[in-house]
């Protein structure tokens, strides 16, 4: 089964992405938004080797450049994105 | 047949309402008779370190409600043990620890996840 992580919170004040990436699959995938979106400046986010996706709008706000290694999403993209994965982990 | 459920507790016991809700969600889950598991991760874990004073900070105490896992049929409680090791703790028997590779295949297991 394959997991949806979303993580809403910057890896830079928060140990929330740094514990995701300690023990998400190889099958899953992670979604940043809001201050998550801070993750694409994270190196561990690149070298993890796990699918990236970003919130178009939120890496938008925050004028961050869209690293070959993720993909942006819009909102009904983040909703295709929750259906397509078994389920959803959001890091609340 | 219900839907499994995995609850993810990573909040210190003392920092707000999260821990203990967690506790709540995994209890009345127990009281229905859902497949659910309880994963203590990083902050977490100090939910089960030993000899609490929850009256110091006129809170009530958790350590009630953990031991009221079995009673309500929660067997599969697990920590963290990389954030066990990480804040000098070691498991409790009511606690299985496991890896990080376990933990992922833990979370797998599962049909639905929370994480608080």
């Amino acid at each position: 089964m394959s997991t949806l992580h979303v993580v809403s919170h910057s890896p830079f004040t928060d140990s929330r992405l740094a514990s995701c990436l300690r023990v998400c699959g190889n099958a899953d995938a992670i979604l940043l938004c809001g201050d998550g979106a801070y993750g694409l400046h994270n190196a561990a986010l690149q070298t993890r080797g796990v699918k990236v996706f970003v919130l178009a709008e939120d890496m938008l706000a925050r004028n961050l450049p869209l690293p070959d290694w993720a993909d942006s999403v819009d909102y009904p993209g983040f909703v295709q994105l929750s259906i397509d994965y078994d389920k959803v982990n959001s890091w609340l | 047949m219900s839907k499994s459920l995995l609850v993810i507790s990573r909040q210190a016991p003392w920092s707000g309402p999260s821990a203990r809700e967690a506790l709540d969600i995994v209890l009345a889950g127990g009281a229905f008779d859902l497949p659910i598991g309880l994963l203590f991760m990083d902050d977490g874990v100090f939910q089960l370190a030993p000899q609490q004073n929850a009256k110091a900070v006129q809170q009530k105490d958790l350590s009630a409600n953990l031991q009221a896992l079995g009673l309500f049929g929660i067997d599969d409680v697990f920590a963290c043990g990389h954030s066990l090791a990480e804040r000098g703790l070691t498991a409790p028997a009511s606690a299985q620890a496991l890896g990080n590779d376990a933990i992922g295949k833990l979370i797998d297991r599962y049909d639905q996840v929370i994480t608080l």
